[in-house]
């Protein structure tokens, strides 16, 4: 395989194709007509998921730097340069982005009726947008994708949402926009700071990285500003009330990729761009307590709110917020098995959260109502709906032998070391997840058949299960053989690592070392 | 590179070749509408003439620019370099936007007097002299004859009693404004002896700022304050462009507010480089109240005219941040982000007087709900004026406010550039509701958007501008490099001069 993509010369071309494919897609599918625009839009995010998944081969597993890397002049004078690359923890945002995009295409097969032309020439500009996030080594280039794709979602929540949906889409847009705008200003800041320094002016993200001593005084605002835009996308615990409103009232494949992909741009810009920057600050005694307080309370806050939902869609949006917080609780963890961890928690998330909110995306098309309570039984009505959802709770929650059970185990186990406390209280979030999907389960399914109304509900379509079952696939392969993904991982993450852990605590850098595997003390 | 010796008639006509253009032919247009005077046919000519004049004299001043011409010596009386060039530029392409949008916008409304071209003429003419000014009295003459000429166009819409108001307040604040910039000029020439910008920046160089010329500068800065409409001194504008028609509401937005700002950088960089720490605090004060009063009260309107007209307010506040740094990155920055609202501006007064329909109505944020299905171009227009206003990557907005932010954040000013982004993600608050109404809300019938046209030079104005927002946005590599080489010149006749 690797001989064949380097005989096309793949990884050339291969990250500005993935940028520019769906781009180019919108025009077909706004010059097509009404009905063959939704077929069109499968064909190419299929087409990007295939070309997509060459990556898995043409990527390095043994490197931890940054692969593919190419870069095209932009604003020369401001050194701003097109410039784009992939490391292990990249690849895999990138791959969750081009699997989920086809599916939740599918998904909003017969769910999406009006403006069929607007909605998925909408989707395929997310994608670029999405996929331009993860890759963009150009902290210009990266801040114009992480803002461009504000606007599909914008209008994808504002035109085919829920009945709060103006609502919701304006407060989605302008909490994102507060943190991005004042990251603007960090970014200037700092490409200034450093240029001034180095007396090369340039937003690339290695020269940035390698010269970020320059920052002196200046550090932990910069920190600050950061943090904010991320913290707000994962949404850490205050800056959360954005999420619920904004996951509910979207459309299915809306919530789908705001839950797998959106959410995760936060994480990774923390993994990426505010730890690597300014590890003396992110790892001071100060933002770690912070930061892991914060996240020991969104998965605990997450999960108690999530339990009292009478809205299912909306269980499901808190419960990122408490899986979220296992994420951050990784990477402040600085092992590389919870840094792992927090990537594994990332890519299951991405995958079961997406399935739980296709799979409610469906039984609303049927019945028009989330309300758990409306529901009960229906397992003798729709057993293949309720076989899937209950694979894919267990999942979620962490079931050993499916993809959740990994991520959190890597995560608590890595973090144990370093805060035995917060690590502890976390543990209790597993708990309150089995607790919490476990009752809406039992509410929704199982119990007895006693609303009439669901005694019609049909069984998913094969449509449907073309939709789910990749998904699946997923679930199980992740949870019984992770090896192939931890071992792309490694390097990269092994390298922030190494960056980063000599800034944390003595005892933090101590004990988080034994933790680590094969790797001596720094 | 051309020499120009302005002492010499041929010398100092070459120099002034677009003005004297412009100004000639306003009077030929004049002459042609007093004798073709009446019809809609007669207003069409003098308009398209009128146009056909905006080009000629931009054609005087391509050759100005392209052959990069500067004076033999000193500059007495006009600039010649790249600064005023660019400046004029912007004048000139917004004084021809507002001619085309005119065109159906002044038959539909039956304001069919022909001279309101003309008027628009020598406003630019005016414009252009402000722009320009080398000197206090030239710039002092320059506004008026901008000004005056901009008042009658304000009251041009007699029935309309909101107009006759917004020309009687914009004359009476505008005198005020006059009176202030006037008792400057007097304070500073008694100070230095002369009304020179250059010499006025030699002899004030090294050393304390004397309380006379101090006192001068700040009467100078309240003038064009009022003229700029930075917060306190804006409490006319929302009435004025309100009332005004609206393609005279777009051209005070764009014309009027690129021509004071041209000349306030002028007057700072040139005249005042030494008192910097004098006039920079002040600036600062200015900038921040624009910001903060302009987008706050920008959340209340429900007319989209008013918001437009606080948005404004707003705006001079981002570009008075772009002054504060008083370098060639700040006068740099001034001119990108003039370019970039001016055309911004431009195509949202268009879409405005489109959807005003006849009788110039009260376009409100409901008034617009569901255009989207029925008028998709227009409202896919309006939404990237929107996101251009508001700075969103991707429109020339953006990279207008990342320069901005860059030229502070070079002189190592945080707190303005913090401002600027915190007071743009409350604008948010207000620009997005238009894209909002439009696609997102149902429209109350079919047949709600009939009337609403579009008119074909309008339609083009508009759609040259939104092209070069979204183009300029995505490749702002050559206007970045144009807006730097043009206030290069700026600070290179400003500091040798200051430092004698």
């Amino acid at each position: 395989m690797r001989e064949l993509l380097a005989s096309i010369y793949f990884d050339r071309w291969i990250l500005h194709a993935l940028i520019l494919l769906p781009l180019a897609g919108t025009v077909p599918v706004l010059l097509g007509d009404e009905r063959s625009a939704k077929r069109m839009a499968l064909v190419i995010t299929t087409l990007e998921l295939i070309l997509s998944l060459g990556l898995w081969w043409a990527f390095d597993p043994s490197q931890g730097g940054m692969q593919l890397v190419s870069s095209a002049p932009w604003i020369p004078r401001w050194g701003v340069n097109y410039r784009v690359g992939i490391d292990g923890i990249s690849l895999f945002m990138v791959l969750l982005t081009t699997v989920m995009m086809p599916l939740s295409v599918l998904a909003s097969w017969t769910s999406i009726t009006r403006r069929e032309r607007a909605f998925y020439a909408l989707m395929l500009t997310l994608l670029t947008g999405l996929v331009g996030v993860f890759i963009a080594l150009d902290l210009f280039v990266f801040y114009v994708f992480f803002e461009v794709m504000l606007i599909p979602m914008y209008f994808i929540i504002g035109i085919w949402g829920g009945t709060n949906r103006l609502y919701a889409a304006i407060k989605f847009f302008i909490y994102t926009m507060a943190g991005s705008l004042l990251m603007l200003v960090a970014i200037v800041v700092m490409v200034w700071k450093i240029g001034s320094a180095t007396g090369t002016l340039s937003f690339a993200y290695e020269h940035l990285l390698a010269n970020t001593g320059a920052l002196g005084p200046a550090a932990p605002w910069l920190f600050a500003a950061f943090a904010l835009a991320f913290a707000i996308k994962v949404p850490i615990f205050p800056l959360h009330t954005w999420l619920p409103d904004a996951h509910v009232e979207a459309p299915t494949a809306g919530s789908v990729l705001l839950a797998s992909v959106m959410l995760k741009i936060g994480t990774y810009g923390f993994l990426r761009f505010a730890v690597p920057f300014f590890p003396q600050v992110a790892l001071s005694p100060a933002v770690t307590h912070l930061m892991v307080a914060l996240a020991v309370i969104g998965i605990i806050y997450g999960a108690l709110v999530a339990m009292v939902q009478p809205d299912i869609k909306k269980l499901v949006a808190y419960s990122s917020v408490s899986h979220l917080g296992f994420v951050m609780l990784g990477i402040w963890g600085v092992s590389v098995i919870s840094v792992q961890g927090a990537l594994m928690v990332m890519i299951s998330h991405g995958i079961s959260t997406g399935a739980l909110f296709l799979l409610i995306g469906m039984i609303y098309e049927r019945r028009h109502t989330r309300l758990i309570e409306a529901y009960g039984g229906i397992a003798r009505v729709v057993p293949i709906f309720s076989l899937i959802l209950t694979v894919v709770a267990l999942s979620s929650i962490g079931l050993p032998g499916l993809n959740g059970f990994v991520g959190e185990f890597l995560v608590l186990l890595g973090s144990f070391g370093t805060y035995p406390w917060a690590t502890g209280i976390a543990t209790t979030g597993v708990i309150f997840a089995a607790a919490y999907l476990l009752w809406a389960l039992q509410r929704m399914i199982f119990n007895r058949l006693d609303n009439p109304e669901n005694e019609r509900l049909t069984d998913l379509t094969g449509r449907e299960l073309a939709v789910l079952l990749p998904l699946i696939v997923g679930i199980v392969w992740l949870g019984l053989f992770p090896g192939p993904v931890l071992r792309r991982m490694e390097p990269s993450t092994q390298r922030f690592v190494e960056a980063v852990q000599p800034f944390a605590e003595p005892t933090t850098a101590r004990l988080g070392a034994s933790a680590q595997v094969g790797e001596g003390e720094r | 590179m051309i020499e120009l010796d302005l002492s010499t008639p041929q010398g100092i006509t070459l120099g002034l070749i677009p003005e004297v253009l412009l100004t000639g032919w306003a009077l030929i247009v004049l002459l042609v509408a007093s004798w073709r005077h009446g019809s809609a046919e007669d207003s069409r000519l003098a308009g398209w003439l009128s146009f056909a004049g905006v080009a000629v004299s931009g054609a005087g001043l391509a050759w100005l620019w392209v052959n990069n011409v500067t004076p033999v010596g000193l500059a007495q009386m006009m600039a010649l370099d790249t600064f005023r060039y660019a400046a004029a530029a912007i004048v000139l392409v917004s004084a021809g936007g507002t001619i085309l949008l005119s065109l159906g916008y002044l038959e539909r409304e039956l304001l069919l007097a022909p001279e309101y071209y003309p008027l628009i003429l020598l406003a630019t003419a005016g414009m252009m002299f402000l722009a320009g000014a080398e000197d206090l009295i030239v710039l002092f003459l320059g506004l008026e004859v901008m000004s005056v000429a901009v008042y009658v166009l304000v009251g041009y819409n007699r029935g309309s009693a909101a107009s006759a108001e917004a020309a009687l307040k914009y004359f009476l604040i505008g005198a005020f404004a006059s009176g202030f910039l006037l008792y400057g000029i007097a304070l500073v020439y008694g100070a230095t002896g002369t009304t020179n910008l250059s010499l006025i920046g030699a002899s004030l160089a090294g050393g304390q700022l004397a309380l006379m010329p101090a006192l001068g500068l700040g009467l100078l800065l309240i003038g064009f304050g009022f003229k700029v409409a930075a917060v306190p001194f804006h409490m006319w504008a929302p009435d004025v462009y309100d009332g005004a028609p609206t393609p005279v509401t777009a051209f005070m937005a764009t014309g009027v507010k690129a021509a004071a700002f041209a000349a306030l950088v002028r007057v700072l960089l040139e005249g005042f480089p030494a008192a910097h720490a004098l006039w920079q605090p002040v600036i600062a004060g200015l900038a921040i109240a624009s910001m903060v009063i302009g987008n706050l009260v920008g959340l209340a309107q429900r007319s989209l005219k008013r918001m437009l007209a606080y948005s404004s307010i707003a705006h001079a506040g981002y570009l008075l941040v772009a002054v504060w740094p008083g370098t060639r990155l700040g006068a740099g920055s001034v001119l990108l982000y003039l370019a970039a609202y001016g055309l911004t501006t431009l195509a949202s007064f268009g879409f405005l007087a489109a959807l005003g329909r006849g009788g110039e109505q009260d376009v409100k944020y409901e008034d617009i709900a569901g255009l989207a299905a029925s008028r998709p171009w227009t409202a896919l227009g309006l939404s990237i004026c929107m996101l251009s206003l508001l700075g969103f990557p991707g429109t020339f907005g953006f990279i207008g406010k990342w320069y901005i932010i860059s030229a502070n954040i070079a002189e190592g000013q945080i707190i303005l550039p913090v401002i600027l982004v915190v007071t743009s993600v409350i604008s948010a608050g207000y620009y997005l509701p238009v894209i909002m109404a439009m696609y997102m809300k149902p429209a109350p019938s079919d047949e709600a958007y009939r009337e609403v046209r579009l008119f074909p030079a309008a339609a083009g104005a508009i759609a040259i501008s939104l092209i070069a927002v979204v183009l300029l946005g995505l490749w702002p590599r050559g206007a970045l490099e144009t807006a730097i080489r043009s206030a290069v010149t700026l600070t290179q006749t400003a500091t040798p001069v200051a430092r004698q």
